[in-house]
C-alpha cells in the first residue's frame, strides 16, 4: 500500500517537476502573417519587417470586448547584421513572442535579390518554426512597404497574398513559388530558381472619393524573377510568365486573343483547355536539341466578329492564328531566357538529365554555357472544339432582315 | 441474533416456544403475534407470527379461517385419521399454495423477517412456514437510466422475484437456471444467480458463486456493494462489472453465455464478465435495422473518443502546438482568448468543474428546481462567463461538446469512468503537450489492457483480436450473418440457423415448367408454388452440408 502510494506520488511529481516546459500560451504569441526582407543600413545588414496579426481586430468580436483598434495588423521592423540578428531585434519591440509557424509569405526586395539570397534560403529552411510551404516572392518595392500595405478582401494582408496564389489558378501572370521549390532549384544541378514577383499598383478606388479614380495601392501579381544560382538576373513580364509556367508547372487554363481576320480592330478570344505539353530532348552527334510540343483544345469564349463553329474554314483559320500566336509567345520567351538571361529556369537540364543521364554527367558542370546554345523548337497544335453556348454567329437581327 | 439460538430447535411446549420467540424478536411493533385455539374437542393452541407489511394479511386470514372453521368441520367426520394433527394440517386443512415444515428456530426467525408466517402448534416441535409474502412494491416501470427508442419499455424493479420473472418471460428455457444465495449478516439479502446451463462458460458460475460466498458484510443495500466486492480491478477507474436496468439486456447477456446477478431491493442487475466495448452498445443497436444500428454505434464510438480526448487535444494544441492549428482557426481562437486571464489548462479545468457542478446540482435537486439550476447554470457559464472575459467562447464549445458526448454513452457507470480518466489526460496534456498526452494515453491503454473481467480480457474482442467476434463490434452485422455466439461458449455455439437471409420465393412463372401453370385453379397454383419454394430451400441446405 505504501509502495503504491509512493508510486502515484512520484507520477504526480513527474508532471509537476516539468513545470509546463515548452508551454506557450496562444495569447502570448505574436503570429507573423508575412515577412519582408530588405537590405539594411550598412554592409551585409538585413532589415526584417514582420506583419503580425492582431487577433482581436482580425476577427469580429468573438469573446469579451477587447479594446479593438480597428487595425488588424501590427507591422514592425528589425535590423541586424544577419537575418537571425534582425529577427532577434524584433523581440525587443514586440510585447509577445514572435511566432513564425503561421507565416504565409516571404517578400524579398529585388535590391537584395540581386546580391544573392543564399543566406535567406539557408535561414528559412534551417529554422524548424518556419514552414517550407510558404510563398516566396520578390518585389521591386521596398519589402517593408509591401508587407505593411493592407490589401485584398481578407482582413490580414498576409492571408490575402496567400489566397492570391492559392486560388489564383486562373491568372497566369506569376508562378506559384514556395520556399521548398526555390530551395530545390537552388540545390539542383540542372535547374535554376524562379520566384513570383509582386508589385504595388494603384488599382483600388476609394469609396469616399470615387471621382479620383484608383488611388489606393494593392498587391498585384507581376511576372516572375529569374535567378542564376542565388542572384536575380532578370524579370519576366506577366505575359511571358505563362510560357515559363508551361514548362515548370503546367497551365490550368489560358486565354489567347487574336485579331479578327476581316475586322482587325475587333478581337476574338479563345480559352485553352486540356493542354498537353511535352518537352523531348534529342542528342545527335554531341549536339543537344529540344522539341516542345503543345497540344491544346480550345473554346471560343468571346467573338468580336461573327463566328460560328459550324464553319470549318473559319475554325481552321482561327486555329492557325492562335497556333501562330502561341508559338511566337513561346519562342520569344525561350529566346529571352537563352540569349538574354542565360539561365535555365525552364527545367530543360532536368528533362535532358532524365533522358540521357550518362551524357549529362559529362556536360553537367558547364550546362550553364551549353544552355544558351541549344536549339529549342516549339510546335503548337490547337483544336477548337467548342463555342460554349452560342453556335450561331452573333449578328444584329435587323441587319439580317434587311439583307433578305 | 446470536448463532446459538439459530441452531436450536423448537420446544414441544408452546409456552416455552412463546418465551423463546419473545426473547428473540423483542418488542418490535411490526412483528405480530396471533394466538389461535382450534379443534373444539382437543382445544389445540397455536401461535402465529408474521411481520406486518411484509406478509399479505389476506393470506394470513385465509389460513387462520382454515384452521378455525374448516378444521372443526373436517375433524367432525370420523373417517379422517385424527391421531396426528400435523399430517391433518398438512394434507387436509391448509389451503396455502406452499409451506414448509421445519424445526430450527433460526430458520423460522429469518422466515418471519422475510414475510413468511410462522405457525407454532402446541405439543409439537415441528413448525409451519406458510408462504404469505406480499408487500407494497413499485410496479414495472420504464428504466430511468437506459432509455430506448425501439425496444421493450419494462425495467427491473426493487423486487427480486419480479426481476427474475421478467427475464424468465424472455427465455422460457428449462436450462435457464436461477440459483438462490443470501448475503449480508444482518440484511440477509437475497441474491440470485442466473445463467443458461448449456451455454455458460465452464467454471464461470462456480467462480461467481465463490466470490459471492466470500463476501462477509453486514448488509447489502444495493448491487453496487456486491459489484465492488467481487470485481477484478478494484483500484481501476474502469468498471469491470456491467450493471443494467433492462431485462432484455440481461436476457441477451445470458444468451451470450454470461452470468447475471440479481440482488433484492435494487433494479440494477449485474452481468459478468463484461467487456469495455459493451458499454458503448445500446439495446437499440439490435432492435433497429442493422444499418441504422451500426450508424448509431459509430456515433457512440465517436462520442467516446470526443468525450475522452477533445478537451485535452484542444488544450494541448492551444498551449503547445500552435503550428498544428490552421491559420484561420488559430486567429479565431486567439481573438476569443485575447482577454482571458488564465492559461488554457486552468480555463479548461475551471469549465470542466463548472460543468460537473451543474450536472451534479441538476441531478440532486428536486426535479422542478433542477431545471432552474440548469437554466441558470447554462446562462451563467455559457453567456456571462464569456462576456466577462473569464473563459473563451471556444472553451465553452469544447466543454459542452465533451459533456454532450459523455451523455451519449449509454451506460451510466462507463460514462463516469470515461469522465474520470479524462482528467489525468487533460492535466498531462496541459503540462507536457503532445508528449504528456501520448504518455498518459499509453499508460491508460496499458492499464486497460491488463484488466480482466472474470477471466476474460477487458478489451476483447479488439485485443486480443478475435476475428469471429468482430461481427458485433464496430458494425452490428445483420442477424442472418451473426450466427455464432461470442467469446467461446461451451456448447450450442450456433445462435442463428443457416439460410436465414430473407428472400421472396421464386415467383417468376416462366422459370417453371409451362405445364404447371393452371390459369383456372388459383389455389392449386399457389400450392404448387409453395411446394416448390420449400424444395429450393431444402436443396440449399443440402449444399451447405
Amino acid at each position: 500500500m505504501k509502495r503504491q502510494a509512493s508510486w502515484s506520488l512520484l507520477l504526480i511529481m513527474i508532471l509537476l517537476v516539468t513545470g509546463c516546459a515548452g508551454k506557450r500560451e496562444l495569447n502570448e504569441l505574436a503570429l507573423v502573417m508575412a515577412v519582408g526582407i530588405d537590405k539594411g543600413e550598412g554592409e551585409n545588414a538585413f532589415k526584417v519587417t514582420a506583419q503580425i496579426a492582431r487577433p482581436a481586430d482580425a476577427r469580429g468580436q468573438t469573446g469579451a470586448p477587447s479594446g479593438q483598434t480597428g487595425e488588424p495588423i501590427y507591422t514592425i521592423v528589425g535590423q541586424g547584421e544577419s537575418l537571425f540578428d534582425a529577427i532577434r531585434d524584433l523581440s525587443s519591440i514586440s510585447s509577445r513572442n514572435v511566432f513564425w509557424a503561421h507565416n504565409q509569405v516571404i517578400v524579398i526586395s529585388e535590391e537584395l535579390a540581386k546580391e544573392g539570397i543564399s543566406q535567406v534560403i539557408d535561414f528559412f529552411t534551417r529554422n524548424p518554426e518556419l514552414r517550407m510551404r510558404t510563398w516566396i516572392v520578390i518585389t521591386p518595392e521596398e519589402a517593408s512597404t509591401l508587407v505593411s500595405t493592407v490589401t485584398g478582401l481578407e482582413l490580414i494582408p498576409g492571408e490575402a497574398v496567400n489566397k492570391l496564389f492559392r486560388y489564383g489558378k486562373i491568372s497566369t501572370v506569376a508562378p506559384n513559388t514556395q520556399i521548398l521549390d526555390v530551395q530545390a532549384a537552388y540545390l539542383s544541378q540542372s535547374s535554376q530558381p524562379i520566384m513570383a514577383r509582386v508589385t504595388l499598383k494603384e488599382v483600388m478606388i476609394s469609396n469616399k472619393k470615387p471621382e479620383k479614380g484608383p488611388t489606393i495601392k494593392q498587391v498585384d501579381l507581376a511576372g516572375a524573377g529569374v535567378f542564376k544560382e542565388d542572384r536575380l538576373v532578370g524579370i519576366l513580364k506577366p505575359e511571358e510568365t505563362r510560357v515559363l509556367m508551361l514548362f515548370t508547372e503546367g497551365l490550368q487554363s489560358g486565354v489567347v486573343t487574336t485579331a479578327c481576320k476581316d475586322k482587325p480592330e475587333r478581337t476574338i478570344g479563345v480559352e485553352l483547355r486540356d493542354q498537353m505539353f511535352e518537352v523531348t530532348p534529342h542528342l545527335k552527334d554531341g549536339q543537344i536539341s529540344f522539341t516542345a510540343q503543345l497540344d491544346a483544345y480550345a473554346m471560343v469564349v468571346e467573338a468580336g466578329c461573327p463566328f460560328t463553329i459550324d464553319d470549318q474554314k473559319q475554325v481552321a483559320e482561327l486555329e492557325k492564328a492562335i497556333e501562330k500566336e502561341l508559338k511566337k509567345e513561346i519562342d520569344t520567351t525561350v529566346d529571352k531566357l537563352q540569349k538574354e538571361y542565360k539561365t535555365d529556369v525552364i527545367e530543360l537540364g532536368k528533362v535532358f538529365q532524365n533522358e540521357y543521364p550518362g551524357y549529362w554527367n559529362q556536360i553537367s558542370d558547364n550546362w550553364a554555357e551549353v544552355f544558351p546554345t541549344v536549339d529549342i523548337k516549339a510546335f503548337v497544335n490547337v483544336e477548337i472544339t467548342d463555342s460554349v453556348l452560342l453556335w450561331e454567329e452573333t449578328n444584329s437581327g435587323k441587319k439580317e432582315n434587311s439583307a433578305d | 441474533m446470536t448463532s446459538v439460538e439459530e441452531k436450536n430447535t423448537f420446544f414441544r411446549d408452546l409456552q416455552d416456544n412463546e418465551e423463546l420467540m419473545t426473547e428473540i424478536l423483542g418488542g418490535s411493533v411490526d412483528l405480530v403475534k396471533r394466538r389461535i385455539t382450534f379443534h373444539e374437542h382437543k382445544n389445540v393452541q397455536a401461535l402465529c407470527y408474521y411481520t406486518d407489511g411484509l406478509a399479505d394479511v389476506t393470506h394470513i386470514e385465509q389460513f387462520i379461517s382454515d384452521l378455525l372453521y374448516k378444521g372443526n368441520l373436517l375433524l367432525q367426520h370420523a373417517t379422517l385419521p385424527t391421531d396426528n394433527p400435523l399430517t391433518l394440517l398438512k394434507e387436509h386443512m391448509l389451503s396455502s399454495a406452499s409451506f414448509q415444515v421445519i424445526k430450527e428456530v433460526g430458520q423460522a426467525v429469518d422466515g418471519i423477517l422475510s414475510g413468511v408466517a410462522v405457525l407454532i402448534l402446541d405439543g409439537s416441535n415441528d413448525v409451519f412456514l406458510i408462504q404469505t409474502k406480499g408487500w407494497e412494491k413499485r410496479g414495472v416501470d420504464e428504466p430511468q437510466t437506459e432509455q430506448v427508442v425501439r425496444g421493450p419499455r419494462d425495467g427491473f424493479t426493487e423486487s427480486i422475484r419480479t426481476n427474475t420473472a421478467l427475464v424468465r418471460r424472455r427465455i422460457r428455457d428449462p436450462k435457464l437456471r436461477i440459483e438462490q444465495m443470501t448475503v449480508g449478516k444482518r440484511s440477509k439479502t437475497d441474491v440470485n444467480i442466473a445463467y443458461i446451463g448449456d451455454i455458460v462458460k465452464e467454471g464461470l458460475v462456480e467462480e461467481v458463486k465463490k466470490r459471492i460466498n466470500d463476501i462477509n458484510i453486514d448488509a447489502i443495500l444495493e448491487s453496487g456493494y456486491i459489484e465492488e466486492l467481487i470485481e477484478d480491478a478494484p483500484r481501476s477507474p474502469f468498471t469491470t462489472v456491467q450493471s443494467t436496468e433492462r431485462p432484455d439486456k440481461v436476457a441477451s447477456s445470458l444468451l451470450e453465455g454470461r452470468v447475471a446477478i440479481f440482488v433484492d431491493n435494487t433494479p440494477f442487475v449485474l452481468v459478468v464478465p463484461s467487456f469495455f466495448w459493451q458499454f458503448l452498445q445500446a439495446s437499440d443497436d439490435y432492435y433497429s435495422r442493422w444499418m441504422t444500428g451500426s450508424f448509431f454505434r459509430a456515433i457512440r464510438y465517436l462520442a467516446f473518443v470526443l468525450s475522452l480526448t477533445l478537451t485535452s487535444i484542444y488544450v494541448m494544441l492551444v498551449s503547445f502546438h500552435q503550428e498544428m492549428i490552421p491559420t484561420q482557426l488559430i486567429l479565431t481562437i486567439a481573438s476569443g482568448r485575447e482577454v482571458v486571464p488564465f492559461p488554457v489548462l486552468l480555463e479548461a479545468l475551471l469549465m470542466e468543474t463548472a460543468f460537473e457542478l451543474m450536472r451534479e446540482a441538476g441531478l440532486r435537486m428536486p426535479k422542478p428546481v433542477g431545471q432552474a439550476v440548469s437554466i441558470v447554470g447554462s446562462l451563467v457559464i455559457g453567456q456571462a462567463a464569456v462576456q466577462a472575459g473569464i473563459v473563451s467562447p471556444f472553451m465553452v464549445i469544447i466543454v459542452a461538446l465533451t459533456g454532450i458526448a459523455s451523455f451519449a454513452i449509454p451506460n451510466y457507470a462507463a460514462s463516469f469512468s470515461i469522465r474520470l480518466i479524462r482528467f489525468p489526460l487533460l492535466i498531462a496534456a496541459g503540462m507536457l503537450g503532445l508528449l504528456g498526452f501520448s504518455a498518459m494515453f499509453a499508460l491508460l491503454a496499458i492499464h486497460a489492457l491488463t484488466l480482466r473481467s472474470f477471466g476474460e480480457s477487458y478489451l476483447a474482442p479488439a485485443t486480443p483480436f478475435q476475428p469471429k467476434d468482430q461481427k458485433d463490434s464496430i458494425i452490428r452485422f445483420p442477424w442472418w450473418k451473426m450466427q455464432a455466439r461470442p467469446m467461446g461458449v461451451t456448447g450450442d455455439e450456433k445462435r442463428v440457423g443457416d439460410n436465414q437471409f430473407p428472400e421472396p420465393p421464386n415467383t417468376d412463372p416462366y422459370s417453371d415448367e409451362a405445364g404447371n401453370r393452371d390459369e383456372d385453379n388459383q389455389k392449386g397454383r399457389d400450392q404448387s408454388k409453395r411446394k416448390k419454394s420449400r424444395h429450393i430451400i431444402k436443396l440449399k441446405g443440402d449444399d451447405e452440408e
